[in-house]
């Protein structure tokens, strides 16, 4: 043996890479530090701004209080029928457009608010507001379908029309020969 | 099935408003009642229990990523994060701000499905894609059918979103039939959610009112949350390549409205409500009814419950 | 299951495609190799000596392209980084960062460490390209003294001891974040981070075997019998254990026959008939069973032993994968409703197609190839004897002290 063991000499080489990585540990854990999200941690160990994000979205459908705040008749019609909690949308539409012209026309009364449409029969329909006195709208709660409850008023058309004797059985307003919309009795 | 919903019977409502996190503080005005929410963390035997459990995970993950997680990384703990109170909900809908009794106790939903009462007519998920803008292909909400014949077996099918009306599906002989039922599926809002669980980046978290959401914009589109959810929920969206989910309409909620599924629903089969105030009807209905949750032996403990769910049913 | 089948909607969609089967396949061969080098510097089986070089510098390659099937799955690659930035304690995931860079870094230390010898004579010797990588290498330190080479020795075993279990934890914790999964019975049990530990033990050996013929065959030397005998004698035993522990999973499911298991037989005797029944078990792990006792027991006939081992090796590779593909893809191709199934498609092209795992697949193995142009993988395997001429050109008794 020439030479003994020299930390400094020996493991110049080590203290190098052990230099190096802590540098880089070091480097990495404040870089860290810069990319956590500002609002991260605000009310959870999440981001803050994620939970106003989702809260900001707009509701695209319109809740049936919107419509009876100037509808307030047909609240009366509906209060004993069985339809008081199906939506207005379904057979109306959303009414964005509506409601925002029949605001408008509240402080002004030379704005004309639009007459509905009537209904193009689509169920993803693009109408903003459209009246409807389709059988399928009826029929798409009504037409008797294997998994209903035994108490839901639901029909098999074809008899039920023959029961009551309807007369224009192939007409699309047929249900509106005995039935209204808001208040469709027994 | 109609499938031509692109931008899906937004029925003219116009251009919804990019998802801004500015935009809420200019809308709407803080609701004065119910509008205090408290932290994450209490509301109720089982939102403890889970805490606790929380916290045991917090600990045993440390245990196992060492003291270097540990001294490297402060990572954000949900119990002290819990007690950052969040800023009243804002009363930006229609409908009347809950009772202001809750001034004391955070918020905290939940929901109720009553299966005895469900028609299929599909109004909720048409409606559920609308309001979302949910992609062709993928569903937050979904009805199943149950139909049991009198051989013994069992049908399970999907109902259409436009309903069984002009649906062209085959008709079901009903004389064949012992009894038949129809299942609305909907996000289970877990409290112990494997869901959030196992997200590696905290983009799925839980609002203080305990709903759990989704960062599309810090979710890294790695689809554990997928695999995670035993109920088949979550499906990564192609349209964000982001993890999707129902939210229960957190933005319809938060504005004291409904989630458009219950909006929609034509026979109260869908109940929302909160779950910390007695008095509304999901505490009245909850209290009074015998229900179950979904695949109860996961121990997820949903907060949404059933009404008239036979074993059948997954 | 009873009456026609029902698939939950969102489950139509396979979230997990081949990258993810790639992921453990090939950080499972990073871990197994790097336990065949632990049994030379570790537990010092001699007989392994030809390989344990080349051993570590295939788990180096092989873990150096471990992310990319990784972010070729994830669908927004470019927050990747969000798992070390946010990281969440209670998901199995989020361990990967770390886990994976610290083994890394161990890796490529103790490379470094391995090849010191080399690098610094290359650094001194070497011209052109290689010069330079040698030069960059040597992080300017030019010199090799007995002292140093004592402390390379001691940091090695250091290194190798720690590595050990970083290897089984690297990729337990692959089989943990399957077997975490409550939502799927397939995965969801705690065998399966020990059935992922044994059978990448099993893979690493046998690309360590067929890897050594291979290079041995390239450089015209004849393979070490000793050498080629003990790593058949290891493959062996580990696929007997991985084999005994993934029937003994499938065994336990069958016959507490909870509620699940109507659809995971059906899926077994169905859509994974072929993939498990018949590659995974049969061809990739009876056959193989059969052969390598006859390629370690025999003495004189290199050229059948060489042909056995390397036969058996490719067939445990494809057991491997196949297990890899079983449990992977085989757990979401039933649809969380327990009431029907789902179908994988396995495209082409596009980011998680089947060309793209090919070249995943063929990047380690380039990795491999330049550094087989770069420093001697195979043959010499005396970790700290620098080269004839290094000894001469040094002014220490380099040599002399280390026989």
């Amino acid at each position: 043996m020439s030479q003994q063991f020299s930390f400094l000499r020996d493991t110049r080489h080590l203290q190098a890479v052990a230099l190096g990585l802590v540098v880089l540990g070091g480097g990495l854990i404040a870089a860290r530090s810069h990319l956590i999200p500002k609002s991260f941690g605000e009310h959870g160990p999440y981001r803050g701004d994620a939970l106003r994000e989702i809260a900001a979205q707009q509701p695209v459908l319109t809740s049936d209080t919107s419509c009876l705040k100037c509808h307030d008749s047909v609240h009366e019609e509906r209060a004993e029928s069985p339809h008081k909690d199906v939506a207005c949308l379904h057979c109306h539409g959303n009414g964005h457009e509506h409601m925002a012209q029949a605001e408008k026309a509240a402080g002004d009364p030379s704005v004309t608010i639009e007459k509905a449409k009537p209904w193009d029969g689509d169920f993803f329909t693009k109408l903003d507001l459209f009246i409807t006195k389709d059988r399928a709208t009826c029929l798409s709660c009504h037409e008797k379908v294997v998994g209903m409850p035994a108490d839901f008023r639901s029909i098999d058309v074809k008899s039920h029309l023959a029961d009551q004797g309807a007369e224009n059985i192939d007409s699309p307003d047929v249900c509106f020969e005995c039935h209204t919309g808001h208040s469709p009795g027994i | 099935m109609n499938k031509s919903h692109d931008s899906a019977g937004a029925s003219g409502c116009g251009s919804r408003p990019a998802t801004s996190g500015l935009n809420i503080l200019n809308q709407g005005t803080p609701c004065s009642g119910g509008g205090s929410c408290g932290g994450v963390s209490c509301g109720g035997e089982q939102r403890s229990k889970a805490d606790s459990r929380r916290q045991f995970l917090s600990r045993a993950t440390s245990m196992v990523f060492g003291s270097f997680a540990l001294t490297l990384l402060p990572m954000e703990s949900p119990e002290t994060a819990a007690e950052t109170p969040l800023p009243a909900p804002l009363n930006g809908g229609a409908v009347p701000a809950p009772p202001a009794a809750s001034a004391a106790k955070p918020v905290l939903y939940g929901f109720l499905v009553d299966t005895e009462k469900c028609i299929g007519s599909g109004k909720c998920l048409s409606a559920c894609r609308t309001e979302n803008h949910v992609p062709d292909g993928y569903s937050r909400t979904w009805v199943e059918r149950y139909v049991h014949f009198k051989d013994g077996t069992v049908q399970v099918d999907l109902v259409p979103e436009t309903g069984y009306h002009e649906s062209k599906l085959p008709i079901v002989d009903a004389a064949l039939v012992d009894k038949a039922y129809f299942v609305p599926k909907l996000c289970n809002q877990c409290v112990d959610a494997p869901c959030n669980q196992v997200c590696p980046v905290h983009a799925s978290f839980t609002s203080p009112e305990g709903v759990e959401l989704i960062d599309t914009d810090h979710c890294i589109g790695c689809g554990y949350c997928v695999q995670a959810c035993p109920y088949g929920m979550r499906y990564i969206n192609p349209e964000t390549n982001s993890a999707d989910k129902c939210t229960w309409c957190y933005h319809r909620i938060t504005k004291n409205q409904e989630p458009a599924c219950v909006e929609a629903c034509p026979v109260g089969a869908r109940v929302f409500g909160r779950l910390d105030d007695p008095e509304s009807e999901l505490s009245k209905r909850l209290g009074a009814t015998r229900t179950q949750v979904l695949k109860e032996h996961l121990g997820t403990h949903p907060k949404l419950h059933y009404v008239g769910l036979s074993k059948e049913v997954v | 299951m009873h009456g026609p089948s029902f698939v939950y909607p969102n489950d139509v969609h396979v979230a997990w495609s081949i990258m993810i089967v790639l992921y453990p396949y090939i950080t499972g061969l990073v871990a197994g190799a790097f336990v065949v080098s632990a049994l030379y510097h570790v537990f010092h089986d001699h007989k392994l000596k030809p390989v344990a070089r080349l051993a570590l510098v295939t788990a180096l390659c092989f873990c150096s392209c471990a992310t990319v099937p990784l972010l070729l799955h994830l669908h927004h690659p470019e927050r990747a980084l969000n798992i070390m930035i946010t990281p969440h304690q209670t998901s199995a995931m989020a361990g990967f960062g770390f886990i994976y860079s610290l083994y890394m870094l161990l890796l490529i230390v103790e490379v470094w460490l391995l090849y010191r010898p080399e690098i610094v004579e290359g650094a001194a010797n070497a011209v052109g390209l290689k010069g330079f990588i040698f030069r960059i290498l040597a992080l300017g330190s030019r010199q090799i003294t007995p002292g140093s080479q004592k402390a390379d020795e001691w940091l090695i075993g250091v290194l190798a001891i720690i590595g050990i279990p970083a290897a089984c934890v690297l990729h337990g914790y692959v089989g943990f974040l399957f077997g975490g999964v409550k939502a799927n019975p397939w995965w969801s049990t705690a065998l399966l981070p020990v059935i992922f530990l044994i059978s990448a033990i099993l893979s690493g050996i046998a690309a360590l075997l067929l890897l050594y013929l291979v290079l041995c065959w390239a450089k015209k030397i004849t393979p070490d019998a000793d050498c080629v005998r003990s790593l058949c004698k290891y493959l062996w035993m580990s696929l007997v254990a991985a084999v005994s522990l993934e029937l003994l999973e499938l065994l336990h499911l069958a016959y507490e026959a909870g509620a699940e298991w109507d659809v995971l037989r059906e899926l077994l005797t169905g859509r994974l008939a072929v993939s498990y029944g018949l590659i995974q078990v049969a061809i990739g792990s009876v056959i193989p069973f059969l052969l390598l006792p006859v390629a370690f027991r025999t003495e004189r006939y290199a050229a059948l032993r060489t042909f056995l081992g390397t036969v058996s090796g490719i067939l445990i590779l494809i057991q491997v994968f196949a297990m890899r593909w079983n449990v992977v893809i085989g757990g979401q191709m039933f649809s969380k409703s327990f009431r029907g199934f789902v179908y994988y498609n396995l495209t082409l092209d596009g980011r998680e197609g089947l060309i793209a795992a090919i070249v995943v697949l063929t990047l380690p193995l380039l990795a491999l190839f330049a550094a087989s142009r770069l420093l001697p993988l195979i043959g010499d395997a005396e970790p700290h004897r620098p080269p004839e001429d290094l000894c001469k050109s040094m002014p220490l008794d380099v040599c002399t002290s280390h026989q």
